[in-house]
């Protein structure tokens, strides 16, 4: 068994590396080597993307395990799980991890099964215990309550991290690169991609966001959103919703931010004509700052947030996108 | 079309959380239970699904304690058809890679099934990986997180459509396969009187530890609860976040406006 701690690089419909790995590599780099020694490895999974190796490199990877392969051109979890599941057997790091993003979520479970590995998903915190098993921090119950998970002796020891909580820190260096192939057959593969429909938006998602403006029945119409979309477009934000105001067709599903939506957990969450549901607090309980607007000064969510301001919000959001287009503009 | 969907009991969501004397699991006490709500959304398409064929059988499982047969019911009263309960209290703690082989077995023994599906996690524990190691246990293809699917007219493969970061993907997946449902695939219905007068008629089977086959499942006895897990929660906390709950006074607009962005600036530096 070596000493290697695995970071299997997340690529977007777009063929970049997804920040949630730069964030994995850099908080393995803090956390995990001063107390395992080893050092942190870069796995690139796909069809030509031998390029993206020098992207693991910058933030500190030593070596870069490659599997370019044509079979893996279009993500599938079945055609990713055999391949890490090839180069784990082959290589037995002792820790495998990725981002907890819609491709970490999808293939780590059946990479995990197809191994015998242990997998704890959504880490929001990395360590290891003196004999050198992984302990993680991850929340339960909907954010209502955070477990201490600590892994027994099976390997490897496999976890996926919470996108934006970790801060990503570089530190180049020039990887060793490593091509592998690993057994896998066109046949293999069941999932045939039909379509890949892109977002039109420029703006932030919703999962890596460091700013987020979310609106809720209040806002009382779809158009009315358009406050929330200046709000969000001055200060470089994502925007969100709550399940109210997408039950009530002003916004799409993909906007909703809750127990039943997207979990985030942006620096800033300004959150405009939402009452404060536990529902709602399950996907931004985490976040650093929330600010609440809100004309019922008994909201709930006046008791949960850090500032508030009491008042309509059609005067208030347009008045501070002024203020932070002014504020902004000085710098 | 046979068709399975996995269902988990889970606490309601307005539930509160208080952390049991044992300091690694909550205190259930006074906890009311409802259907895993990602799980409704899977019990509603399976259920529409053979409205539409007019034909076929939606078989709901569930593993855990003896309250677990409520949600059962539930979704019989949605208009499933019959249930199993793979029943014990020892399963507490049983690791999620166990977990998704002792249910993968108890699919097995249905003898055949078409179409597999769950929630997209569960929201007590959110292990967030069993219905995928239930179809990687099956040798069958899975899809997850699921807003939208059509079965094709020959009833030989599902088109779904996926939400990821940045957009959706179109993907097609022959059957047998897995889906885990997302909110948006569905509004589940909600049962009928007439629906749960019928659902105390229809059939849970209980499948209990001595009738499984562990060995079979390359799994020890030990595996099945604390003790074979390949983790363990060695600590369970209620967050503890300091809010600043500071509410602007300002009675004008703009000055208010002002004074929030000066205290983000200053005080909370995050503009
Ligand atoms: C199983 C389950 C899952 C759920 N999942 C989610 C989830 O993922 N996400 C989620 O958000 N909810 C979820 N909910 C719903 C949740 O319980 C709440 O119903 C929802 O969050 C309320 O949304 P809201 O705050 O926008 O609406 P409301 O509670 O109606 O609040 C609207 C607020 O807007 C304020 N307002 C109105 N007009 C103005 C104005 N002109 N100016 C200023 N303020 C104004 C009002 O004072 C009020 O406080 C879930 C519920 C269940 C049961
Ligand atoms: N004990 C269980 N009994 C029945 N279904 C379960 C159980 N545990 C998990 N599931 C199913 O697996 C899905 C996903 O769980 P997970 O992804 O591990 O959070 C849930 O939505 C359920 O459909």
């Amino acid at each position: 068994m070596g000493n290697e701690i695995w970071i299997v690089a997340d690529i977007t419909i777009d063929g970049k590396v997804r920040k949630a790995t730069f964030e994995a590599l850099s908080e393995a780099r803090r956390k995990l080597v001063p107390k395992l020694g080893g050092q942190i490895c870069g796995v690139l999974l796909g069809s030509g993307v031998s390029g993206l190796a020098q992207e693991l490199g910058k933030y500190g990877t030593e070596k870069v395990y490659v599997v370019d392969n044509e079979t893996l051109k279009d993500y599938t979890p079945e055609g990713y799980a055999i391949a890490l599941a090839d180069l784990i057997k082959k290589h037995q790091p002792p820790i495998v991890i990725t981002g907890n993003t819609s491709v970490g979520q999808d293939f780590f479970p059946r990479v995990a099964a197809l191994v015998g590995a242990g997998l704890a998903m959504d880490a929001i915190d990395l360590d290891l215990t003196d004999d050198k098993r992984l302990k993680i921090k991850r929340y339960m119950y909907s954010a209502k309550s955070i477990a201490t998970v600590e892994f027994l002796d099976h390997k490897p020891m496999m976890t996926t991290i919470r996108p934006n909580v970790f801060k990503p820190e570089e530190e180049p260096k020039n990887p060793e690169i490593v091509n592998e192939s690993v057994n896998l057959k066109p046949e293999d593969i069941k999932i045939k991609t039909v379509e890949i429909k892109r977002k039109e938006s420029a703006r932030p998602e919703l999962t890596e966001a460091d700013r987020i403006v979310s609106g809720g029945r209040g806002m009382g119409s779809g158009d009315n959103f358009k406050l929330i979309f200046e709000l969000a477009d001055a200060i470089g934000a994502a925007a969100g919703a709550s399940r109210a105001a997408v039950d009530a067709g002003f916004v799409p599903y993909a906007m909703q931010v809750g127990q039943t939506g997207k979990v985030v957990s942006p620096t800033l969450y300004i959150a405009v004509g939402i009452s404060g549901s536990v529902q709602h607090f399950a996907g931004m309980g985490s976040s650093k700052v929330i600010v609440a607007i809100n004309k019922d000064p008994d909201a709930p969510i006046f008791q949960k947030c850090d500032y508030g301001i009491v008042g309509d919000l059609f005067q208030i959001v347009p008045a501070l996108t002024e203020e932070f287009k002014k504020l902004l503009a000085q710098q | 079309m046979k068709i399975v969907v996995i269902v988990r009991q889970t606490p309601d969501t307005e539930a509160k959380i208080k952390v049991a004397s044992t300091g690694n699991s909550i205190d259930t006490e006074g906890i009311k239970w409802i259907v895993n709500p990602y799980d409704e959304f899977a019990i509603e398409e399976a259920i529409k699904i053979k409205e539409n064929l007019k034909t076929g059988e939606v078989i709901l499982i569930s593993m855990g304690p003896a309250r677990c047969v409520e949600a059962l019911r539930t979704g019989l009263a949605m208009g499933a058809d019959r249930a199993v309960h793979i029943k014990d209290e020892s399963f507490a703690f049983t690791d999620p890679y166990a977990s998704a082989k002792v249910i993968a077995a108890e699919i097995k023994n249905l003898g055949g099934f078409d179409l597999i599906l769950t929630g997209k996690k569960m929201i007590d524990e959110e292990t967030g990986q069993i219905g995928i190691q239930i179809a990687e246990e099956l040798e069958i293809p899975h899809v997850a997180i699921v807003t939208k699917m059509q079965l094709s007219p020959d009833g030989k493969k599902v088109t779904c459509q996926r939400e990821v970061e940045g957009g959706q993907v179109i993907v097609e997946v022959p059957l047998p396969a897995l889906i885990t449902c997302e909110r948006g695939l569905n509004e589940p219905r909600y049962a009928s009187l007439p629906g749960i007068m019928k659902a105390k008629k229809k059939e849970v089977k209980e499948v209990t530890p001595d009738k499984i086959n562990v060995d079979a499942l390359g799994i020890t006895k030990e595996s099945l609860g604390q003790a074979g897990a390949r983790f363990k929660i060695t600590k369970l906390e209620v967050p503890q976040v300091q809010r600043r709950l500071k509410i602007i006074k300002e009675a004008e607009t703009q000055e208010a406006a002002h004074e929030l962005v000066k205290l983000l600036r200053e005080e909370a530096k995050v503009i």
